[in-house]
């Protein structure tokens, strides 16, 4: 929040220089740095271009999960909702639509309602946001089984091909996108009356709703968009794997949540911003990187990157009590 | 005789601000001793010093005489020091007995001993007329029973010196009385105790020795013979306190802001009631007999039916509550930490936020013209210092000042206002006064739920009385006094009603 609430330009510069989201930015670039010392290979511009790509994924599934948490709750369905997307949009194809589009859209659509379904749950059934969206994930995975049947699945979609490989300008297309709905998101935050209404809700909802705030319909949309997020980033996972099968999702559960609270963003909500999340997501794949370049066997990388989230969370991510 | 706890010349600052000077007081043993001040005097930061909470930067605090090197809150519940904080410290989800009996339960075999824990509680219980069964989760009782809770669990611990911070507070009448006579008796057994409170009439009633604070420093420490509540007032504000309640006018022969008939919602039921523009409406009667219910089922907050209702010129109650602030309502809720405030948020936030819950979710928002509102906000109703804070850093009257400039913005034509002055000090107060009278004086309505008496009397052109889920009686102006509103309350005069 700090380096988006308004003061006066001195002050503005400090609060700039201590906030959390810059801060993260900060250690990206010192690990970047230092990575690039000890291993020669690793500054190259392709491959921080391709860590960036890779964290486009991260980045797109914890758009939707910084407005879930900074509206006081989590979604623990967003793994899920990646894979639904990647493995149904072969499904969702038609001849009449060259392009891929139509698809595409039917199926971002159809991750979106998942996402409202959430927020049914847990705004009208006042079912608890962890239980909602658990139950909403194993319920997803049974499906995904029952229609996929485990086997991997090939998309032909000309638009969902070009997300995962073309670079205009040089810069990847999953690059583009991400830098598309960050505008977006953070615009829809800090920018619009919709996001004042997100941070309230979540600071303390019983206050936000006797001022007026429609909690409902809130909670709808902000699970909606966290539906939304995940639906492309499962498009764009599809794209540059060129295949989609059951658990392609899985990694993006915890990595959206741990770029969330990396970013600065309070886990009690009410606080942060998409700002942190941005450099979260990178130095989570920077992380994942560092790992695979020290060559360990696959159980140690996923001991180190639990350990190493754990590490960045105690240095930096411990919130002050609330009174 | 040695005072049973006393501070000698203590002094202590915070972050460099001196927030007590030099400041001593001597609780005697069979005295009730009044402590009073405007909000931020220094009481608090008091009673920690006290009870072993805080340590003094200078000074000594002595037990029976003796001067304790390092007091702390160990060593003071050891000396039988028992305090009542004015923030409740109860778990809600423990029992009666359980929360007053915490951190001293009685060990049989290395277990608690529920029988011997039931059989102390209750005696605790029964010297402050709390009468539920003690196997009663506290989160179950209202916020006066659980103050009741709060007394007993410091009884349990049998004190020598008991302090109340605004034990009052949030007590209806008859537990007032039950308090009240309580503590005489305790004085008799030779309890020291020590009460802070805003309501001087109870200070008077009830103390005999008066210690008044002002900005950190002690204006007075004397017998309360022979001094009244003005003198008094002028002490903690250090000039004449004029009037506490503005002179004002009956604005007029209103029309009908609210009108509701066969009203239910929560505890009331079947009430019949007519909200005129230009008047300010009180709502009295003991707490918890339902009023809240009534101002939160017109706001929409909670489930409400009607046979009939006009609101501001539109048919049927609001029903939830953006609706309710589109016909011009406004809700100022009582507890302003939990209801009324996002306290991590900035004070400017805040302000804004019943505008931003109305305007079109997807316009961009102009933060200068957020900034320019929020300054003149500010300076309408004085409020101090960098809006950018967050609002914990304000103090209570403050804090309850941008609860209420939170709605101006949208220049309600009904202000609902559950208790506005509770906690807050006398200065505050005032100005709130004089804000209702000019909201009343330009056509609007108020409808002030009040736990204090004598604001009801003084500021309101009628007064519902409420008992039971029900409006017992309306008290016209000509009518109105504290007599006429506790009787009404109590059921006193029913038998003359129906003769």
């Amino acid at each position: 929040m700090t380096a988006w609430t308004d003061s006066a330009g001195g002050r503005r510069a400090r609060a700039i220089l201590t906030s959390r989201p810059f801060l993260t930015l900060a250690i990206v670039v010192a690990v970047w740095i230092a990575a690039s010392i000890a291993s020669r290979g690793f500054g190259a511009y392709g491959h921080l271009r391709y860590l960036v790509e890779l964290g486009a994924v991260i980045g797109l599934v914890a758009a939707g999960q910084t407005f879930v948490v900074i509206a006081g709750g989590i979604d623990l369905s967003v793994a899920a909702i990646v894979t639904v997307s990647a493995i149904s949009l072969p499904l969702l194809s038609w001849q009449a639509d060259p392009t891929g589009l139509a698809s595409v859209l039917a199926v971002v659509a159809l991750t979106t309602a998942i996402g409202v379904v959430n927020g049914l749950g847990v705004a009208l059934l006042r079912v608890h946001p962890m239980i909602m969206t658990l139950a909403m994930a194993t319920f997803l995975q049974g499906l995904l089984i029952i229609i996929a049947g485990g086997s991997a699945v090939t998309a032909e979609n000309p638009l969902v091909h070009w997300l995962g490989n073309a670079r205009p300008a040089g810069i990847p297309a999953g690059i583009l996108l991400w830098i598309a709905v960050s505008v977006l998101v953070l615009t829809l935050m800090h920018a619009t009356p919709f996001g004042a209404r997100i941070f309230a809700m979540g600071a303390n909802p019983l206050a936000a709703s006797l001022s007026g705030v429609p909690i409902i319909s809130t909670t709808l949309a902000v699970y909606g968009i966290s539906g939304f997020t995940a639906g492309l980033a499962g498009v764009l996972v599809l794209g540059m794997n060129g295949q989609g099968y059951v658990g392609i999702g899985d990694p993006y559960l915890l990595a959206s949540i741990a770029a969330v609270v990396l970013g600065g963003t309070s886990i009690l909500g009410g606080l942060g911003t998409y700002a942190g999340t941005i450099p979260g997501a990178i130095l989570l794949v920077t992380i994942t990187a560092l790992i695979t370049v020290v060559n360990a066997s696959p159980g140690w990388r996923s001991i180190l990157f639990g350990s190493l989230i754990l590490g960045l969370l105690l240095l930096s991510g411990r919130e002050q009590a609330r009174r | 005789m040695a005072p049973l706890l006393a501070a000698r010349g203590v002094s202590k600052a915070f972050f460099g601000n001196p927030v007590l000077r030099d400041v001593s007081i001597a609780l005697q043993p069979g005295r009730v001793h009044a402590l009073l001040g405007e909000n931020g005097a220094g009481k608090s930061t008091l009673i920690n010093l006290l009870s072993g909470a805080l340590r003094p930067d200078s000074g000594t605090i002595e037990v029976d005489g003796r001067a304790v090197a390092r007091m702390t809150p160990a060593l003071a519940r050891q000396a039988g020091i028992a305090v009542v904080q004015q923030e409740l410290s109860l778990t809600a989800s423990l029992s009666i007995a359980e929360n007053i009996g915490i951190g001293a339960y009685p060990k049989r075999f290395g277990l608690v001993d529920y029988k011997e824990l039931a059989a102390r509680a209750k005696a605790a219980c029964k010297l402050v007329g709390l009468d539920e069964p003690l196997s009663t989760p506290v989160g179950n009782l209202s916020l006066g029973r659980r103050q009741m809770v709060e007394i007993a669990k410091a009884l349990y611990r049998r004190p020598r010196v008991l302090i109340l911070d605004e034990p009052t507070s949030s007590l209806s009448a008859t537990e007032t009385k039950i308090l009240t006579d309580l503590l005489g008796r305790l004085r008799g057994e030779g309890v020291a105790i020590l009460y802070i409170s805003h309501r001087l009439n109870e200070v008077m009633a009830l103390c005999q020795h008066v210690t008044v604070l002002k900005d950190g420093t002690c204006t007075a420490d004397r017998s309360l013979e022979g001094t009244d509540a003005a003198g008094l007032v002028r002490l903690m504000v250090g000039r004449d306190p004029g009037d506490l309640f503005p002179k004002w006018q009956p604005s007029g022969s209103p029309g009908a802001a609210i009108s509701v008939r066969g009203f239910s919602a929560g505890l009331m039921h079947d009430v019949d009631l007519d909200i005129g523009t230009g008047e300010v409406l009180g709502i009295g009667g003991l707490v918890g007999q339902g009023q809240e219910d009534l101002l939160l089922g017109l706001y929409g907050a909670i489930p409400a039916r009607t046979v009939s209702a006009t609101v501001n010129g539109v048919s049927g109650l609001p029903g939830n509550v953006p609706k309710a602030n589109a016909l011009g309502l406004a809700y100022v809720p009582a507890d302003r930490k939990r209801e009324g405030l996002h306290l991590i948020h900035p004070i400017i936030t805040n302000m804004m936020l019943p505008s931003l819950a109305r305007l079109p979710s997807l316009k961009l928002r102009s933060r200068k013209a957020e900034r320019q509102k929020g300054r003149d906000l500010a300076a309408q109703l004085s409020i101090k210092g960098d809006l950018q804070r967050p609002a914990q850093a304000l103090s209570g009257g403050n804090q309850q000042k941008v609860a209420l400039a939170k709605w101006m913005p949208h220049d309600p034509l009904v202000l609902l206002l559950n208790d506005p002055t509770r906690g807050v000090d006398v200065e505050t107060k005032r100005e709130i006064y004089l804000m209702l009278r000019a909201f009343a004086a330009a056509g609007k309505a108020v409808v002030l739920l009040s736990s204090d008496t004598p604001e009801l009397v003084h500021l309101c052109d009628r007064v519902a009385v409420v008992r039971e889920g029900r409006v017992v009686r309306m008290i016209e102006r000509a009518a109105l006094s504290e007599e006429a509103i506790v009787s009404a309350a109590m059921g006193a005069e029913r038998r003359k009603v129906a003769a």
